[in-house]
């Protein structure tokens, strides 16, 4: 069980994280969820389809783990909560997680493309290459079981068309897995095109002349 | 000032923040029998309290009178975003338009995006059955009940278009299906953003 105070601070937490993705542009509008580990069997998540700016500490609601149907406080919980209970339930280790769709990492996720450990850093940070979960609609199995199953032994996974999910033993270690995953990505895309182009150095009017290349009529 | 005039400023900063601004930006609100614009020969950066314009919908010409229309052919929709964001210029220059590429394009936009010509009854013809238009060789026009959903969609547009040039360079995209992005995009206006849209409706004072 935890404590009056540790609830609070950890609303304030799932809040200002939810506003830090929008600031640090990791997320767009109302798109992604993010969780923190009350105890072995609850979590606070972020409500559904409300804006992280307009949100207040206490509208995150209190949802269990074992069974993520039953919620309580705050708001209607995000229709991911499933995901994030399993993957709590799965990983006692991990006490925070993060779901969203940054753009380059959506750009991997929409080829279903998984991201190889090509640096030092990717292969600490994530545990090896980054796996793509099957794709599913929102809110359904589908989508839990593949993500849950592309995360086993990593820190993040992308999910088909939809976006990523990162893991931490905290917070800022979810937030970290988040941020190098995105920027890994970036370089990937860079290495590729310079590959494929036979350019020196990168800029986006390559990507822009190498689509028009193969698009145009 | 006006709650109208406020949410123009507001949201003009944000496109600026958010890097989707361009040359001939323009964005729009209707409030009552009044519409409200950004001076389209004033940059979104620059814009101030007097750039901003009220006018009854008789009175509109050039751009402004495009937005009118689009707001006839549309009821449902309070708000106007016409953007360049640079994503979306390639495609535009192709001709062609942005698929289902990702879930919250799928949600906000709608199942794909086409472009048409920079001609008026093109744009209102593409507008009709979606909520977005890629314009060639003039960014992307989007719409919403708030300006909150109409410059999301701007965003996220941006965001697609990045994905789609993105991934030629990777391998083809691997698209969603007609049946799951048309769902998806019914579930998104009716029920999940429902509730956030008739909260914003009231601040925006629209």
């Amino acid at each position: 069980m935890w404590t009056k105070e540790t609830e609070l601070e950890l609303r304030k937490l799932v809040k200002d994280s939810g506003v830090k993705l929008l600031e640090e542009n990791l997320v767009q509008g109302t798109w992604g969820n993010i969780s923190v580990r009350l105890d072995e069997d609850h979590m606070l998540v972020t409500p559904t389809g409300l804006d992280y700016n307009h949100l207040q500490p206490e509208d995150m609601p209190i949802v269990q783990i074992s069974d993520p149907s039953v919620w309580s406080d705050g708001k209607k919980p995000t229709s991911e909560r499933k995901i994030h209970a399993a993957v709590l339930a799965s990983r006692p280790e991990i006490n925070a997680c993060i779901h969203s769709h940054p753009v380059f990492a959506t750009i991997m996720a929409s080829c279903r493309m998984p991201l190889p450990a090509f640096t030092d850093e990717l292969q600490e940070v994530m545990g090896g290459e980054v796996k793509v979960g099957a794709y599913g609609l929102p809110g359904t199995k589908k989508l839990k079981a593949g993500t849950v199953e592309a995360m086993q032994g990593r820190n993040a996974c992308f999910m088909a068309n939809h976006g990523v999910f990162c893991v931490g033993k905290t917070m800022e270690e979810a937030f970290n897995v988040l941020r190098v995953l995105e920027r890994s990505v970036y370089q990937f895309i860079q290495n590729n095109t310079l590959k494929r182009t036979g350019a020196e150095s990168y800029t986006d009017q390559l990507l822009f002349d190498q689509f028009i290349k193969q698009h145009k009529k | 000032m006006d709650n109208s005039v406020r949410t123009i400023l507001e949201y003009a900063k944000e496109l600026v923040k958010q890097k989707v601004t361009g040359a001939g930006d323009c964005i729009s609100i209707k409030s009552g029998d009044c519409l409200y614009f950004s001076d389209k020969d004033v940059p979104l950066s620059e814009l101030t309290e007097k750039n901003v314009i009220k006018m009854k919908p008789e009175e509109a010409t050039g751009e402004y009178a495009l937005h009118k229309k689009i707001y006839d052919a549309k009821e449902d929709i309070s708000a106007i975003c016409h953007c360049h964001p640079a994503w979306v210029a390639p495609i535009a220059e192709c001709g062609i338009k942005i698929p289902s590429v990702a879930d919250d394009m799928t949600q906000i936009v709608g199942r794909d995006c086409k472009t048409c010509k920079n001609d008026e009854k093109a744009i209102v013809k593409n507008l009709r059955k979606r909520n977005s238009t890629l314009v060639k060789g003039d960014g992307c026009i989007t719409t919403g009940r708030t300006m909150n959903e109409a410059s999301t969609c701007v965003l996220v547009l941006d965001k697609a278009a990045h994905c789609y040039v993105g991934s030629a360079v990777l391998k083809k995209n691997a698209l969603i299906n007609f049946f799951e992005a048309t769902l998806m995009n019914v579930v998104y206006k009716m029920k999940y953003s429902k509730k956030n849209q008739e909260n914003l409706q009231n601040e925006e004072g629209n």
